[in-house]
């Protein structure tokens, strides 16, 4: 039974080893996906966290400068706006009235400072006859600032 | 007409596959010869009528036959017919037709190839895979019919995602679920050895070949998808751990987890269990990676949509499971026997140790793709698992899998000597060690890129040192020259000398993952005419825009100049495709690939009024090509290990 214990040992390691690594790996690499209301409620608990916050670009707030390639704009989920900040090149398919997705922190300024630009991907894939409503589909942007 | 034509056929093939269910269990129960003849015509049956049916939808896609729905909204008029016929794996529908047409084409290979062998499993294999017909003609015939009619017919249809129109997409998905299916070969062996309870070596020696080509087809359905995606998407990458990309990945890792511990039971008999369960595993994925990309649970760019399929897959891989395991653990007295193992230091634990991290790699990459789902289902909250949590948890895995791959096929069967190791491994070591310094002194400075290529060195050394000592046996025994040498040994032994030439197209692609993880630039600007943007060793000049109307969409390029060290490389064109179809523009990056690094140019953005103004982003990425040279490398390796070779030749040395 030498070599049984052997193995239970060897066996608890490996575990303990992979348990670590997946939550260290989890700790650093977990996003919460949050609502601009959800944001604009829990602003200062959220301050340091980073986040994907999903919503509609308002029309008409987008305001962008392609010499900087700087964007700003509200992102809304009916009930509340919340700004957004990026630097970078958004995604073909970022546009005012659609869906999108940000993910980044709350500055200091209170501007969410985004890294990446998701848009909303919806309509092409999925013909929804049945009369559900679309899947949420992404396309993924490209990171403002390679780390 | 086409329509009713396809569905028909897919309903008769539904009883047919019901008589492959039932027909086995009368023949081996009853032994009845007769019935086993039944359920082989029952198979054959079944690819005759689902060929019809799937020629029935390639034919409506190329006749542009709208009143159905399924060629109505993947194909327009201008659709050129290449991508008619790709449609057909477009979306959902079409894709299930392709999944059920892959699989009763080798359900009949196997059926017909082992007609006169097997007397006892055939039966059982038969019933296998006619339940998994069964299943994916169920949801063909009433849950996604991809003959599904539309009235009043339009006079248009509405398009392949414009994504999907790309050579790549004609061998991707293809590639993909021939590699998924051939995995039900050796399950359905499986389960045909537990159910009759022969469990000798037999299903797996049977199998072997099928499952090497499954895997192979797997791999290169993975890297096509890599490729696809660092060459269409556009964002120069090339795998972001999308729940997708997972779930075509998941099964590879069993897979060849297993490809690799059936040696140690042809070889010492152990591991019987486990490998039952690993082809368990590995099957049962393929249908979850279904259940996943179709239902629509997890966001994603390849979920097609969401329905009712969903369920129909939960269902059926909760049958899988239960029924699987269920008859490992009614089989279990039959599996108790087992040779221990006899030492650490041995080939044995080598593979077990593979094993043991494929597993786990398996395992925190599941984890990581359903944590959103447990997440949201348990606490409510939506979160999702972003690329760095995979990357850093399974990095190191890989390494240490790396590193195995140089000890496990040198390292000798039971218990390793002393003279053994030093015999095998004390060269490669000290030199992958010298080329881990030198490459130290020269400019890699981070710890894990470091050890990554010294760990490569390592596996190319130990590879080269042991051919080369085979290689002079030869000339010491027969006289023979490098060229004729390598020829004998690869004949001789085939399976060894093929699986050693598949390590090194897996070190060329892990080469290429790690030189573009590590030393990638990125950069982006908006330039006016003339105006450079330097990134790297690069500057690239913009030179102006260009409009072009295309069958599909209307295409804006920009003209780049790359100048490399000041030298011309001549020039670039990324575009940007409108099509009226959509509301924003598709990108089309392109690149230029050397054997040290690829630019590869974004064109993302341009001034409506005057055109001479573009934002571009640009990226180097180093050694990206070298995984594409690995995939040709590990075809080549797979053609030697299954290459047909006759009886005689197939002597041991």
């Amino acid at each position: 039974m030498k070599k049984n214990r052997r193995f239970l040992i060897g066996g608890i390691i490996i575990l303990a080893a992979l348990s670590y690594m997946i939550y260290g790996g989890m700790q650093e690499a977990i996003v919460y996906f949050v609502t601009p209301s959800e944001l604009k409620a829990n602003e200062r608990s959220s301050a340091d966290k980073f986040l994907r916050m999903g919503g509609m670009v308002v029309k008409g707030s987008l305001n962008k400068n392609l010499n900087t390639l700087t964007y700003r704009f509200d992102l809304t989920d009916g009930t509340a706006t919340f700004p957004v900040y990026f630097k970078g090149v958004p995604p073909d398919l970022f546009t005012e009235g659609k869906g999108a997705v940000v993910e980044g922190r709350i500055g200091a300024d209170g501007v969410f400072q985004a890294t990446t630009i998701m848009a909303k991907h919806a309509e092409e894939y999925s013909p929804h006859a049945d009369g559900k409503p679309p899947s949420k589909s992404f396309v993924p942007g490209q990171e403002a600032v390679a780390k | 007409m086409t329509s009713t034509l396809g569905h028909t056929s897919v309903v008769l093939a539904l009883l047919a596959a019901f008589c492959g269910v039932v027909c086995p269990i009368v023949a081996a129960r009853a032994r009845q010869e007769r019935f086993l003849a039944f359920a082989r015509y029952a198979i054959f049956t079944q690819f005759v009528l689902v060929t019809l049916a799937a020629g029935a939808l390639i034919y409506g896609l190329i006749a542009l036959d709208f009143s159905i729905k399924y060629v109505a909204f993947n194909t327009t008029r201008a659709t050129p017919i290449y991508y008619r016929v790709t449609g057909l794996w477009g979306a959902l529908e079409g894709s299930l037709m392709l999944w059920e047409w892959v699989l009763i084409i080798f359900s009949g290979i196997t059926a017909s190839l082992y007609r006169d062998r097997h007397r006892d499993t055939m039966p059982w294999v038969i019933m296998i895979f006619s339940i998994v017909s069964f299943f994916f003609l169920t949801v063909l015939a009433f849950v996604s019919n991809p003959f599904e009619t539309v009235s009043p017919v339009p006079l248009d249809g509405r398009g392949l995602n414009p994504l999907l129109e790309d050579a790549n997409m004609m061998t991707h998905p293809p590639l993909l679920y021939t590699g998924f299916v051939g995995l039900t070969v050796p399950y359905a062996f499986a389960m045909a050895a537990l159910i009759t309870g022969k469990l000798d070596e037999a299903w797996i020696t049977t199998t072997r070949r099928w499952t090497i080509i499954a895997w192979f087809f797997l791999t290169v359905g993975n890297l096509v998808g890599a490729w696809w995606s660092y060459h269409v998407l556009g964002w120069g990458g090339y795998w972001a751990w999308d729940p997708v990309e997972n779930a075509a990945f998941m099964p590879w890792l069993p897979a060849t987890a297993f490809l690799h511990s059936i040696q140690v039971q042809e070889r010492r008999r152990m591991l019987k269990v486990w490998n039952l369960s690993l082809i368990i595993i590995a099957f049962s994925l393929t249908i979850f990676g279904t259940f996943l990309t179709r239902s629509g649970i997890l966001s994603s760019i390849h979920a097609f949509s969401s329905g009712p399929v969903g369920g129909f897959f939960l269902a059926f891989l909760s049958l899988i499971l239960l029924g699987s395991f269920g008859l490992l653990a009614y089989r279990a007295d039959l599996l108790k026997e087992q040779p221990e193992l006899d030492s650490m230091v041995s080939r044995e634990s080598a593979f077990l140790l593979n094993n043991i991290v494929l597993v786990s790699a398996l395992f925190t990459i599941f984890l990581g793709t359903i944590f959103p789902l447990i997440s949201e289902a348990v606490a409510g909250v939506q979160v999702s698992v972003g690329a760095p949590y995979f990357n850093s948890v399974t990095v190191p895995l890989f390494l240490f899998l790396v590193f195995l791959m140089g000890v496990g096929p040198m390292i000798a069967w039971r218990r390793a000597s002393w003279d053994n190791l030093r015999r095998n491994f004390l060269w490669p070591a000290a030199g992958s060690l010298a080329f881990g310094v030198a490459l130290f002194i020269w400019k890699v400075k981070e710890f894990l890129p470091l050890l990554g290529f010294t760990l490569l060195a390592f596996v190319v050394v130990t590879i080269l040192y042991d051919t080369v000592l085979a290689l002079r046996a030869r000339k010491r025994i027969a006289g023979e020259g490098m060229v004729r040498g390598l020829v004998t040994l690869a004949r001789r032994n085939q399976r060894r000398y093929g699986g050693l030439i598949v390590h090194l197209g897996v070190v060329l692609i892990v080469l290429g993952i790690a030189g573009s993880m590590t030393y990638s630039l990125e950069k982006e600007a908006t330039l006016a005419l003339k105006q450079e943007l330097k990134i790297g060793n690069y500057s690239i000049q913009f030179e102006g825009l260009k409009g072009s109307r295309q069958p599909t969409h209307f295409r804006v390029e920009g003209a780049f100049r790359v100048l490399h060290n000041g030298s011309d490389e001549g020039i670039l064109n990324p575009a940007l495709k409108f099509f009226p179809t959509q509301q924003s523009p598709i990108g089309r990056a392109v690149h230029q690939s050397s054997l040290t690094e690829d630019i590869y140019l974004i064109l993302s953005g341009f001034s409506e009024i005057d055109r001479n103004q573009a934002t571009l982003k640009a990226l180097v990425r180093p050694l990206v090509i070298w995984m594409w040279i690995g995939g040709f490398v590990i075809a080549l390796g797979t053609v030697i290990c299954i290459w047909p070779m006759k009886k005689t030749e197939l002597t041991e040395p």
